[in-house]
């Protein structure tokens, strides 16, 4: 018995030290990460190094995301060093990123930002993605005035007490209502809507806030109902909501494996409505989970990857990473990366304060995905939102096919 | 809202996850009568049956259903390194076995994430047309579910109450000294249960990974669910495992229908909790004695 014990324990501690290992590598250290810094330019060795840190999952639930991260961060540096560096003022500079593994939780985030901010001196951090880790890191970078430009749905990622830290993604309170308005211009035949989303703090959240845009939009929302996270059997409750005869069955917040399963039981059950999802996108993972019955579902999207204005980081991502879909975080943070590079040059300096001040200045600076237009003001005390375009996808044929951009 | 129609498919969708529920419960409940011991990791196991039939029939393109017994050997296989490494030094120590085999499935889920990430997979159903009859649906892969727990049921039986080694895991789950005294190698039979449970696990994830996803997390829900199911009838009890599937299943479909899921989930445990005043043994169970 003792034996068997002892085998037992060692292979408890054989998989979880595997676990850890895996879970605290940073990036460029091995692995997938597709390596920490850009082949140096001629002469790039002779310059001074700026330390770009960068926060994301590289392990547990949001690895995809993680690694768009970095990917996204570092191609605008890979863009930056073939043209010779970053030119502030009189200098230039080689950018170079650090980036840690937040492990998708908040505690992740703060023990990624406090490596960051006091063994590697850093200024600027881009990333996380995530409520909880983006939290996490604003826990340490804005009292150490350091500045952050990331994701996160929950409103107290900008608050109006907020000087260094700007949000770079849209959440439900800026897509939902140029979403729903777009759906009603499409379908002006669909009056009723109905809705089910996980009972957590992100379908609590979120659900309101959909509600009320769907509404402002002339449909009414006839079900609305909430499950335990985990669940994986919503044929009951989809029986439920063909009764209550809706036109538009919004997926809203459900994770993408939740999404897919949703899809394909409502297909089943012989639902031929509009089915869309306003909700973080995942169309990819939609398509692998429903197959052939995701046909027709339409999703909010972050990137057209064939829109002409894409097509510069679109190819450079090819180039260095591979030929599949690109995950939309990288564009949303290679964008982010970018801001903060302009931000340095028209400040003509690397001072927090005075890049800060410039970010906020940037309006109407030409991006990918359109003209900067900061916002929040409203809605979070401070405008530090930055609005972009949106688009709608639909799944064709089993690939995503982006069917519109709608503006902001 | 309600009318015969929705009624009937009610009772429709209900069978589909008593189904599930059932051939979940059926190797839980066979583990705890023959060794006491209480197998939190089932659910990995059924995660680990579902991933080789994704494997098997997804990648490599076998038939499902031979996808479907290569798995269930290949987890059964791992099975027995599993009862030498961890399940023999616990049999008969209730409380023991349960942070082993919480330690097992952590270790064994985290081990998946690893291995295959924590993307979620789709199994193409084999059979992905839906029935109707009247204005009812069936969907074929639910079918699928419900003809094979039928079967694998059927089988169960036929093993526990019509074979030697049958008789031998009843006398067993009675009294391991006696049935030793009578000549009975009870080492053997416990591996022989395990084994059994263990198909039955890799069995019910590859059947359901059709309908359903296929992740490392997919075993935890069910697993929970199995536990609820197993009380519910009576722990160690077979055929309380099969009552308590059907209640479970039935009442579920019901209440989410009628009410939402928030009410289903209140109500499914506070009768829980009732019967569990009224019959502490569950539906089927032995009095402990």
């Amino acid at each position: 018995m003792k034996k068997g014990l002892v085998l037992f324990s060692l292979l408890l501690i054989v998989s979880l030290l595997f676990a850890g290992c895996n879970s605290s590598k940073p990036a460029g250290q091995g692995g997938s990460s597709g390596g920490q810094t850009a082949a140096p330019s001629q002469g790039s060795d002779k310059l001074e190094e700026l330390k770009i840190g960068a926060v994301g999952s590289l392990s547990g639930g949001g690895t995809a995301w993680g690694v768009a991260t970095q990917r996204g961060v570092q191609i605008a540096i890979d863009e930056i060093m073939a043209a010779g560096g970053l030119k502030v003022g009189d200098k230039t500079y080689k950018p170079v990123m650090v980036m840690y593994d937040d492990q998708y939780t908040g505690q992740g985030g703060t023990t990624a930002a406090t490596r960051l901010v006091n063994e590697d001196k850093v200024k600027f951090v881009i990333g996380p993605i995530g409520s909880p880790a983006v939290l996490g890191v604003k826990s340490v970078t804005e009292p150490n005035n350091v500045i952050m430009l990331s994701d996160g749905f929950s409103p107290k990622i900008i608050t109006k007490d907020s000087k260094y830290n700007f949000r770079v993604s849209l959440t439900t309170a800026e897509f939902a209502p140029p979403i729903t308005k777009w759906v009603k211009q499409k379908y002006p035949d669909a009056k009723t809507v109905g809705m089910i989303s996980p009972s957590d703090e992100i379908g609590q959240t979120i659900v309101p806030i959909l509600v009320k845009a769907y509404e402002d939009a002339g449909f009414k929302v006839v079900f609305n109902e909430h499950y335990e996270r985990g669940a994986k059997d919503f044929v009951p409750l989809l029986t439920r909501m063909l009764a209550a005869k809706v036109d538009v069955f919004d997926v809203n917040s459900n994770a993408p494996g939740d999404a897919g399963l949703l899809v394909k039981q409502i297909k089943q059950l012989g639902f031929k409505g509009v089915i869309i999802q306003t909700g973080g996108p995942g169309i990819d993972e939609v398509i692998n989970v429903a197959g052939p019955l995701a046909e027709g579902f339409l999703s909010y999207d972050i990137f057209d990857p064939n829109d002409p204005g894409a097509q510069k980081f679109v190819n450079a991502y090819r180039a260095k990473y591979s030929s599949g879909a690109i995950n939309a975080y990288a564009p949303i943070m290679y964008n982010a990366t970018n801001l903060l590079f302009e931000a340095m040059r028209r400040s003509k300096s690397i001072e927090v304060d005075k890049v800060r001040d410039a970010i906020q200045g940037l309006n109407g600076y030409g991006t990918m995905f359109g003209p900067v237009k900061w916002s929040g003001k409203k809605d979070y005390g401070v405008d530090h939102q930055l609005l972009v375009d949106l688009y709608v996808s639909e799944v064709k044929g089993g690939k995503i096919n982006p069917i519109a951009r709608v503006k902001q | 809202m309600l009318n015969p129609m929705m009624l009937a498919q009610m009772v429709i969708n209900g069978f589909s996850m008593s189904a599930i529920y059932v051939l979940m419960a059926l190797g839980f409940t066979l583990v705890f009568g023959i060794m006491r011991i209480v197998n939190f990791a089932h659910g990995e196991l059924y995660m680990l049956g579902a991933l080789g039939v994704y494997y098997l029939y997804g990648k490599l393109h076998l038939n499902y259903f031979a996808a479907l017994g290569i798995a269930a050997l290949g987890v059964a296989a791992f099975g027995v390194v599993l009862e030498r490494l961890v399940y023999r030094p616990f049999y008969q120590k209730e409380l023991q076995a349960m942070i082993a085999t919480l330690g097992l499935s952590v270790a064994t889920q985290h081990l998946g994430v690893i291995l295959w990430g924590t993307e979620e997979r789709s199994i193409q159903a084999p059979y992905s047309s839906v029935l109707q009859f009247s204005g009812l649906i069936l969907p074929m892969d639910r079918l699928v579910v419900i003809v094979s727990a039928g079967v694998v049921m059927a089988a169960f039986y036929f093993l526990l109450q019509h074979t030697k080694i049958g008789l031998a895991m009843r006398v067993v789950a009675q009294d391991p000294e006696i049935a030793q005294a009578q000549g009975i190698r009870v080492k053997a039979i416990y591996l022989a249960a395990l084994l059994t449970a263990v198909v039955l696990a890799a069995l019910a994830g590859g059947l359901v990974g059709q309908v359903y996803s296929v992740s490392p997390f997919m075993g935890t829900l069910p697993m929970v669910k199995a536990f609820i199911v197993v009380i519910l009838g009576g722990l160690g009890s077979i055929a309380g495992a099969v009552a308590g599937g059907f209640l479970l299943g039935m009442s579920e479909s019901f209440l989410n229908t009628l009410f939402g899921a928030g009410v289903a989930e209140m109500a499914a445990f506070v009768v829980i909790i009732l019967l569990l005043i009224w019959r502490p043994s569950g539906l089927l169970g032995r009095p402990e004695a």
